[in-house]
């Protein structure tokens, strides 16, 4: 082939690219008109169960079976999805199909032969069947609509079977906008318009929920299917520990005695039933290979307890268990993580999060107790963290999750002030500001989250957790006086945050969609349509909150 | 006659080829289709012969090597044009991509271009038998 006719060749094929790419862009986007509906799928649910369901053709209108269905079942609340937007999806296969919809925003439209059923966003938020089409384990991504359980429910509908649907039905994409008739449309928190007392409801909310889930051993719910008020098998001592913290942060900030007897069941649970011997030290674990982690968050929950009073016996416990951190820390300032307690000899391994919790474990545990051992090895700690540990080609460009460093960075400021730790969390933060999302950046209410591409729903539990770094970095920067401009980079980068947590909590959220809307209020979910609770989720934002009143706020 | 430099270069490049494709799809995807996976069998297969011959100066060399090339900047330009209207696709669905979304479209593009587009086209140029039809 000549270079001429391979040229043309390549000019063709780029062409044709590029006419398809415009046809079938123009083909899936949506004309959305929120004015002016093109039908109202109008739903009366009680406790997470639909009772009736019309199809009318303005929001105002009214039918028979929702009357009927309303008066017979008191409590029940009438739900309006209109539906601003259709257009097609494209069923020729499962993964396809079920990247075929906004989470939470698009359902389906299905018809078969001369009947239309619709599929909506409550439907799926109900059965939690977004962000479960696909799953790719190795970079933990799930994503689109659960195709299985969208078809069960249809075929349940049509009553005809689910191949039956797959091979006879046309599917289309509608988008839809939510309304509760008679009620008045929530104030929604913005990063402009964050106020004190939002915070201050958010913590509570979040506060209650945990503390409704410690049962009489001092054990928390950890994990809760929020449509069904299922408690899911599973429990880790990090994080009933880290639950304990922010509890324990919360009684102080509210002065709720409620919250106080929740803290302290949690925190006697950890003390009188997980604290084991490691060697010649305390630890807390029930297996025989125990980490750094569990010790250092239960010595962190400890302390607060201790330092606001709530208890103060808890600081005895301290020591033993800051001996046991010590202990597992090498010559170069980096912890092993875990102990073997049947060989009672330290296991070098490096986790997660473990180095920077033990860092400001032992920070927190000097400023209580005054050990200078203690504050040695924190400050030996974090100058590995930032220094050592995050040295390598490119480590300006990828970042470790380091929300525990910076804390511990900032905790460490007025005693041991560390100018690379406080650039090192700068410039972590100047990180996250270029990851994150700004307004009309991706499908999803978020703005101040971070996500990778717009299949994937934003993750909140990130957006907690960066911010009780950014907000710690925040603290520090501004006493070591660092320029206003780049502290109001950071408090706006914050403010964002703040608010996409606020406004994602449920509190109370749809509802209607839960079988018990009073267990799960004030909790915070995974995202926005994953609604399984797990009780980190609180405690990351939680205490994100909380450290952003004692920044606005230093002395009380 | 090739010469023997280019012989080398196309030689190794094409073995290059075939073991980023080979690693591409069978240990970087996380899942097994087998059009994809039969597609790059074929290509693997094709790119080790001709590198092989390229190398080894073959007789046949030549001439596998420009129908591997032909088979690579086919499947090259398919899967290009596949992605470019996936995108179009998620973007008709879910609006904007976000700078994530976009990041990581550019990148597999640009990880896709020079092996199977560029190396290719460069090759077929190089490889067009001028000899041959001058006699």
């Amino acid at each position: 082939m000549s270079q001429t006719r391979l040229a043309r060749w390549l000019l063709a094929w780029a062409i044709a690219t590029a006419v398809a790419c415009a046809v079938v862009h123009h083909a899936f986007v949506l004309d959305v008109d929120e004015a002016h509906p093109r039908v109202v799928v109008a739903s009366v649910w009680r406790d997470g169960a639909l009772l009736a369901r019309a199809v009318l053709a303005r929001a105002a209108d009214r039918d028979p079976r929702l009357d009927a269905a309303l008066s017979a079942s008191p409590g029940a609340v009438r739900v309006d999805e209109s539906i601003v937007g259709e257009g097609p999806a494209l069923a020729f296969a499962e993964p396809v199909l079920a990247l075929s919809f906004v989470p939470g925003r698009d359902g389906m439209k299905v018809t078969l032969g001369d009947r239309t059923e619709y599929l909506t966003p409550d439907d799926l938020l109900a059965r939690q069947g977004y962000d479960k089409g696909i799953s790719v384990p190795s970079v933990q991504l799930q994503a689109g609509v659960d195709v299985p359980l969208a078809l069960a429910l249809l075929a349940e509908r049509f009553g005809t079977s689910a191949r039956d649907l797959v091979e006879r039905a046309r599917f289309r994409r509608i988008r839809v906008v939510r309304s509760v008739p008679g009620t008045p449309s929530p104030r929604v928190v913005t990063a402009d318009d964050l106020r004190d007392d939002d915070v201050r409801e958010a913590i509570a909310g979040m506060a209650r929920y945990l503390a409704r889930g410690v049962d009489e051993q001092g054990r928390f719910r950890y994990l809760v299917n929020a449509p069904t008020n299922q408690t899911l098998p599973g429990y880790d001592w990090p994080r009933h520990a880290g639950a304990t913290l922010f509890l324990a942060q919360a009684t102080a900030l509210l002065g709720d005695a409620d919250l106080g007897f929740a803290t302290l069941r949690s925190a006697s649970w950890l003390r009188d039933h997980a604290l084991v011997r490691c060697g010649t030290h305390s630890c807390i674990g029930d297996d025989a290979l125990v980490d750094v982690g569990s010790a250092a968050l239960a010595t962190l929950a400890f302390v607060e307890i201790a330092r606001t009073r709530l208890d103060p016996g808890y600081a005895l416990a301290v020591p033993e268990l800051t001996e046991f951190l010590r202990s597992q820390q090498r010559p170069d300032g980096e912890f092993m993580h875990e102990y073997d307690r049947a060989t009672g000899h330290p296991v070098d391994v490096q986790l997660l999060y473990y180095s920077g919790e033990a860092v400001l474990a032992l920070s927190r545990a000097h400023a209580l107790l005054g050990d200078a051992r203690d504050l040695d090895a924190a400050t030996r700690g974090l100058a590995h963290l930032v220094g050592p540990a995050w040295s390598f080609f490119g480590s300006r460009y990828y970042w470790g999750e380091e929300h525990w460093t910076c804390q511990a960075m900032d905790d460490l400021w007025d005693r041991a002030p560390s100018q690379p730790a406080l650039d090192f969390c700068l410039g972590w933060q100047a990180y996250g500001r270029r990851l994150m999302y700004g307004p009309g950046d991706s499908p999803f209410d978020a703005d101040g989250a971070y996500g990778f591409g717009p299949v994937v729903t934003p993750r909140l539990t990130p957006v907690g957790s960066r911010s009780e770094a950014g907000i710690a970095t925040l603290e520090a920067a501004m006493r070591a006086g660092r320029p206003a401009a780049e502290l109001a980079l950071l408090d706006a980068q914050m403010r964002r945050s703040l608010a996409v947590l606020i406004r994602h909590q449920l509190h109370p959220g749809p509802s209607y969609l839960f079988v018990d809307p009073l267990a799960v209020d004030g909790a915070m979910p995974g995202s926005a349509v994953d609604w399984q609770l797990r009780i980190d989720y609180e405690q990351h934002s939680g205490c994100a909150l909380v450290r952003w009143l004692a920044l606005r706020h230093p002395h009380g | 006659m090739l010469s023997r430099r280019a012989a080398l270069v196309f030689g190794i490049a094409n073995l290059l080829t075939a073991a980023l494709v080979a690693f591409g799809v069978f240990v970087a995807l996380p899942a097994r289709w087998w059009p994809v996976d039969g597609a790059a069998v074929a290509l693997v297969a094709l790119e080790l012969g001709s590198g092989a011959g390229l190398l080894l100066r073959a007789p046949w060399a030549t001439r596998v090597a420009r129908a591997a090339c032909a088979v690579a900047l086919a499947l090259g330009l398919f899967t290009v044009s596949v992605l470019a209207v996936t995108a179009s696709w998620l973007g008709g669905v879910y609006g904007p991509v976000g700078m994530g979304g976009a990041v990581i479209l550019v990148l597999v593009a640009a990880l896709v271009l020079p092996y199977v587009i560029v190396l290719p086209l460069v090759q077929l140029i190089w490889l067009r038998p001028r000899a041959e039809a001058k006699g």
